[in-house]
């Protein structure tokens, strides 16, 4: 987890691409790969070597392993994409927290959109609780 | 020298069964319960809490059946040996953690009356359908709880009484009052004592089925299920993120477990009555078996660990 947090920490530049998040995907589906059987086994119309280059700037970021497989290398996630998340969501919200010199100010935002959230399921509940009650008077009759 | 002997080589054992047992429990307990699949809310609240506090059983039985006796059984009075640096260490790391889970009791047991004389200021006693008595607050105090140990108390707020319809308050309350029969509260004081780190997962998995277990318990038709969910919606609304006291166990757990429960409880169903029969048929030869090998190998056992100790002494 220390090395999500290391590469979450970094500038935006060092952030996920489109390309590197879909690879990431893709090995989070099959598990572990190389790159010949992610080409064979998804729809990815890349050429080997912009996989191989690719796959090995995850590996750089320390997001994925590896290990040597003849003469291609097998890469699997480091890291689950729960963990990922986890981690991306903790990690904005300490960029948020740390955003304004006012650290209640943030944080006063994020309570809100809590709130709001749970308002929200809160009053979706009551319309299953009071439709269960409506359907329950109707079977009585 | 010979009861400080007993003493250390009894802790260091204690911490030598109760480190890894808790380290076992700690990374296993999510797949025991699915291999275990509890039937209903209830066992599965009793089986995670049975395994949170298994190694502190396990350790203090094994010490008091085992490195005790063949401690003064076998070993020579007379003899004026040192206790050795293993077993010191240990033993000291035993105290140091035994006295960390006692600080922890005490204070939460302090914060808990602190907390309960405060809500009860100005409060009034209702009258009750259980022992339990039930009290109604005025201010600063949790919409609906159960609080103390030794003598629970539910507290429900002037707030509650105001939105909550008379069947709503009633199985409310029979939720709480479900909670102090479980002695939930001094489950949560023996999780405070029996501390070890990485457990708060098992700890929130209790807390959760226990919650279900006693909607289970305040429930017995449809109408007590949907006036239950309705209860627990208008008890969120009106929650002001005051923290709780620690031996208290409030109508709500977390957001998340509100959706889940709600929903629980709007398709709840009838179900025949689970009996035991089918836990006690396996718990009781298991535990015939037990004693059967613990009294035909008692004193192998005991002459093993003596001879241990002295190695470790050693």
């Amino acid at each position: 987890m220390n090395a999500i947090h290391r590469f979450l920490g970094r500038s935006s530049k060092t952030q996920l691409g489109p390309l590197e998040q879909q690879l990431l995907e893709e090995l989070w589906k099959w598990k572990s790969a190389t790159v010949r059987e992610l080409l064979d086994r998804s729809n990815l119309e890349l050429a080997y070597t912009t996989v191989m280059t690719t796959l090995d700037r995850l590996y750089k970021k320390q997001l994925l392993d590896r290990s040597a497989e003849g003469r291609a290398f097998r890469y699997s996630p480091r890291h689950t994409q729960e963990e990922l998340k986890k981690a991306a969501v903790g990690e904005t919200v300490r960029q948020l927290l740390s955003s304004s010199p006012a650290a209640s100010l943030p944080l006063s935002y994020l309570v809100e959109a809590v709130s709001d959230h749970d308002a929200g399921l809160l009053d979706q509940l009551q319309q299953l609780v009071d439709q269960k009650r409506r359907q329950r008077n109707r079977e009585k009759r | 020298m010979f009861a400080a002997r007993c003493i250390g080589i009894s802790l260091a054992l204690f911490l030598v069964l109760y480190v890894p047992a808790s380290l076992a429990v700690s990374r296993a307990w999510d797949m025991l319960q699915q291999i275990v699949a509890p039937r209903t809310a209830r066992v599965s609240a009793s089986f995670l809490f049975a395994l949170r506090i298994l190694p502190f059983v396990l350790a203090s039985a094994f010490t008091l059946l085992f490195t005790l006796p063949s401690f003064l059984l076998l070993e020579p009075r007379a003899t004026d040996e040192a206790i050795g640096t293993a077993p010191l260490m240990l033993g000291l790391c035993c105290v140091a953690l035994l006295a960390a889970g006692i600080v922890q009791a005490v204070l939460a047991q302090m914060r808990t009356s602190r907390a309960l004389m405060k809500w009860l200021e100005g409060s009034t006693a209702l009258e009750s359908e259980d022992a339990i008595p039930v009290f109604r607050t005025v201010k600063d105090a949790p919409s609906l709880t159960v609080a103390g140990v030794r003598e629970p108390k539910v507290l429900v707020s002037e707030a509650a009484i105001a939105v909550l319809t008379p069947p709503e308050l009633r199985t409310a309350l029979r939720h709480e009052m479900a909670h102090a029969r479980s002695y939930d509260n001094l489950k949560k004081l023996l999780f405070r004592f029996s501390v070890f780190p990485g457990m708060a997962g098992l700890e929130s998995a209790w807390a959760e089925q226990s919650e279900l277990a006693a909607d289970d318990a305040a429930v017995s038709c449809v109408r007590d299920a949907l006036d239950l969910a309705a209860a627990l919606i208008k008890v969120s609304r009106l929650s002001t993120r005051q923290p709780q006291a620690e031996l208290a166990t409030g109508l709500l757990h977390s957001a998340t477990a509100l959706g889940e429960r709600v929903q629980r409880l709007v398709s709840w169903e009838k179900r025949p009555p689970i009996t035991g029969r089918g836990y006690w048929q396996l718990a009781l030869p298991s535990l015939g078996g037990t004693v059967f090998v613990v009294v035909a190998t008692y004193g192998s056992v005991l002459t093993g660990l003596h001879q241990l100790t002295e190695w470790l002494v050693r």
